[in-house]
């Protein structure tokens, strides 16, 4: 049932498509020749022209080169190459256009370019396009396959056979390695809070009703012990749970409970 | 190992279950006979299964041999193998054409028989395991030589070299390309 409604929605849309004359064959493409180097630009010209590559003058493609090369963008990195062999038709051009003029005929062997270099260089790549060609065509036509490597054929890091007592070894050294002492008990800071010492003069103070600070002072482990326990009674005083007396300096400190 | 035919069988099978390709030295050592009746042997393998139109094929490159699949089925294997590569491009090709015909051959007469830079096409090749190092050349600058690689004859359904398709030899008369020096391969 829910297929009928796609169906009738997908009729008009290409119906919609012919209709309005858009790409007309979808199968229908232009594709661009691709030329992979200068030499097979100068070929195509040749070939498109149905010159021969044997014969043709090569100067008189110096133009057709220089348009093609104006008008199809080279690869930047690949721009010297095409532009070495325009130079090199240009060349040529200009000596075929002096009159008259007799071609020396070169003694040594210079770097200037001839018809003849850049002739042989054609018919040489012109066969190797149509290798290449060939080869193109076998090209994962008919793939042959190996079988890849497996884990279990990675040669092992050892061939020779570790002998047994080897093991037996092993472990009378480990037995007579000394067991590791154990580690020092861990030391923790004694914390001593106010609180703490404020529960321990209402203890001293439950009983009699009155301390002597200096008695309790003297009870303490540690200054900072002691250093708390007064902050304690600092605090009772504050609270207004003791009342401190002293009567002459240096004289004992009385706690005493208030009501 | 006494007669050719054990010998032949016993390659087959030292060849199917060998990770890698084995060279004629190893498979006569292996066999305890000589190389030569170890390369008649290989060949008689090869020969066969070629001619009973077996699963396999027997691949030969230079003294080296292995085992593979037989390239008619090698479509239908390839969704198995799950090797879907692209097709090479033509710039691709060609550099490995040179590179096939010319072998062992450095990267400058890849760019002068294309007249074109090569570098990134001959990487793209070395990537694939198409082409591989090789050597180098004793001239100066001592340039690296690039050849073929097993990955290639797979790739197209070679069994060696020597079915390659045949080259057009017209610049063959005209070459004076032996003679040129050598440019330094900078790579």
């Amino acid at each position: 049932m829910a297929l009928e409604p796609i169906a009738i929605a997908e009729a008009p849309s290409a119906a919609l498509r012919v209709g309005s004359e858009a790409p007309a064959d979808p199968g229908f493409e232009v594709q661009l020749p691709v030329f992979s180097g200068p030499l097979a630009v100068l070929l195509h010209l040749i070939e498109s022209r149905q010159l021969d590559v044997l014969t043709v003058p090569l100067a008189e493609l110096a133009d057709a080169y220089v348009v093609h090369l104006a008008s199809n963008p080279v690869d930047p990195g690949q721009l010297a190459e095409f532009v070495a062999v325009a130079a090199q038709l240009i060349l040529l051009k200009s000596r075929s256009l002096l009159p008259g003029e007799v071609v020396p005929a070169m003694a040594e062997p210079t770097d200037e370019p001839d018809e003849e270099e850049l002739r042989r260089r054609l018919l040489e790549y012109r066969a190797l396009r149509d290798v290449a060609r060939a080869l193109g065509e076998l090209d994962l036509a008919a793939p042959m396959q190996r079988r890849e490597p497996r884990e279990s054929d990675r040669p092992a890091a050892s061939v020779a056979p570790l002998p047994a007592a080897l093991l037996a070894e092993v472990m009378r050294a480990l037995a007579a390695t000394p067991e590791p002492e154990a580690a020092a008990p861990e030391i923790m800071a004694r914390e001593i809070t106010i609180g703490m010492q404020i529960a321990v003069l209402r203890a001293a103070l439950a009983a009699g009703g009155r301390v002597v600070l200096q008695q309790l002072l003297a009870t303490c482990h540690s200054r900072a012990e002691a250093t708390v326990t007064l902050l304690a009674a600092l605090e009772l005083v504050r609270r207004r749970q003791v009342r401190v007396q002293q009567r002459q300096l240096f004289g004992p400190i009385v706690l005493e409970a208030m009501a | 190992m006494s007669t050719a035919d054990d010998l032949r069988v016993f390659y087959e099978a030292i060849l199917f279950i060998a990770e890698r390709p084995l060279t004629s030295v190893e498979l006569a050592e292996l066999a305890a006979v000589p190389q030569v009746d170890a390369e008649t042997a290989l060949a008689n393998l090869a020969q066969e299964l070629a001619n009973d139109r077996r699963g396999l094929r027997l691949q030969r490159m230079d003294d080296t041999w292995q085992l593979a699949t037989a390239p008619e089925v090698g479509e239908r294997l390839a969704a198995y193998a799950a090797r879907q590569e692209g097709r090479l491009t033509p710039a691709a090709l060609e550099a490995l054409a040179v590179i096939a015909y010319r072998q062992p051959c450095t990267r400058g007469e890849v760019d002068r028989m294309r007249g074109v830079d090569s570098d990134y096409v001959l990487r793209s090749l070395l990537h694939r395991r198409l082409v591989v190092e090789v050597g180098r050349r004793d001239t100066p600058g001592r340039p690296i030589l690039y050849g073929t690689t097993f990955t290639f004859l797979e790739r197209f359904g070679l069994t060696s070299l020597d079915d390659l398709p045949p080259i057009e030899e017209v610049a063959a008369p005209t070459l004076p390309a032996a003679a040129e020096p050598e440019p330094v391969d900078a790579g």
